[in-house]
């Protein structure tokens, strides 16, 4: 048997689960080869190093513990469930909770500049109404009457009431 | 498994006390958190009383119990992955209860003490460092002293890559405890 194929055996001869003939075949090799018995040599060092790990013991009232989250009442019904799904989703939740609050916020205060004549370009006699209107949000207002867009709602409403 | 089955807690209690200690042992070694280990331990005879009906005795009751404990340990390490991650305040400190705090126990004098405390270190983190599934597999094998078919059950992978898993835990602890003197 080579080397490089005892080497790759080492483990398993170590860990006892190799076939009969092949556990002999490494023993002999063992025996004869000086670098793959170093290499083994090294392999059961460590192995007998793990064994200073030391047990930990568990409490002397383990059993009664156990018993008793027996029969605690389990967490039931839905509350867990969105609680687990919630803390999953929890940064794009507070991401979308930051930006309603900005565009609500946003839109407010928009409004309220708009109407107080706050804002710089209203102060200038080039600019025209347009940008008051869009900053104001009052493009959600219901259009003027006159305007296209009225034009446009009355058209929808008249279709949709005629195929009623 | 029967009589618990059945509901006998006289029977749930022998099998307890018989398994508990190799239980938490084995989620210590793996998670290296004792007082985790203390909870999960907890949790995994609560699954063992859960899931008493349905237990088939198709292999060694300690395959099936260790699995439910593998499949736990899992569980805990990817959501402390997680935990460490959102985890602002993680540090080294964090390490009150960990493998290495605990095991100088019992050694007769200060510098015993002392000296033992060093060496679980080494070997700890040497352990800790590994992946999950290798460390798991070292693990079973080294102090469970399971066969690969067993390693296999438990970890749900084949007989060969447990081999496998072996050979590189092995090869990577060789190379972290290569300073390490006795």
């Amino acid at each position: 048997m080579k080397c490089s194929k005892v080497q790759k055996k080492l483990s398993a001869y170590q860990d006892g689960e190799l076939k009969p003939g092949e556990r002999d075949k490494v023993t002999m090799h063992l025996q004869d080869c000086q670098v793959c018995c170093k290499q083994y040599a090294e392999l059961d060092r460590v192995w007998q190093t793990l064994g200073e790990l030391q047990e930990i013991h568990p409490d002397p009232w383990f059993y009664r513990q156990v018993v008793r989250k027996i029969k605690e009442p389990r967490e039931q019904g839905l509350l867990p469930a969105l609680h687990h799904v919630f803390w999953l989703f929890r940064a794009p939740v507070a991401v979308s909770i930051i930006l309603i609050i900005g565009l609500v916020a946003g839109s407010y205060l928009g409004s309220l500049l708009a109407r107080c004549d706050l804002f710089p370009f209203q102060n200038n006699p080039l600019s025209d109404s347009r940008g008051t209107f869009f900053t104001s949000m009052r493009v959600f207002d219901p259009a003027p009457p006159g305007t296209p867009a009225e034009g446009y709602f009355r058209m929808v409403s008249y279709k949709e009431n005629d195929s009623r | 498994m029967a009589r618990i089955a059945e509901g006998d807690e006289s029977a749930f209690e022998i099998l307890v006390n018989r398994h508990q200690t190799s239980v938490l042992n084995l989620i210590y070694r793996i998670i290296g958190d004792r007082t985790r280990a203390k909870d999960l331990v907890q949790e995994v005879f609560l699954r063992v009383w859960q899931s008493a009906r349905s237990y088939e005795p198709k292999a060694k009751f300690t395959t099936w119990i260790y699995r439910i404990t593998a499949n736990l340990c899992l569980n805990e390490l990817k959501s402390a992955h997680r935990r460490r991650w959102f985890s602002f305040h993680h540090s080294n400190e964090d390490s009150e209860n960990t493998i290495e705090e605990t095991l100088s126990d019992g050694a007769p004098s200060a510098e015993d003490l002392l000296l033992a405390k060093e060496r679980s270190r080494q070997i700890a983190n040497a352990l800790q460092s590994l992946p999950e599934n290798q460390r798991m597999a070292l693990i079973l094998k080294r102090y469970d002293d399971l066969s690969y078919q067993e390693i296999a059950r438990v970890i749900s992978c084949s007989v060969s890559a447990v081999e496998s898993l072996l050979v590189r835990a092995k090869r990577s602890l060789q190379e972290k405890l290569k300073n390490y003197e006795k």
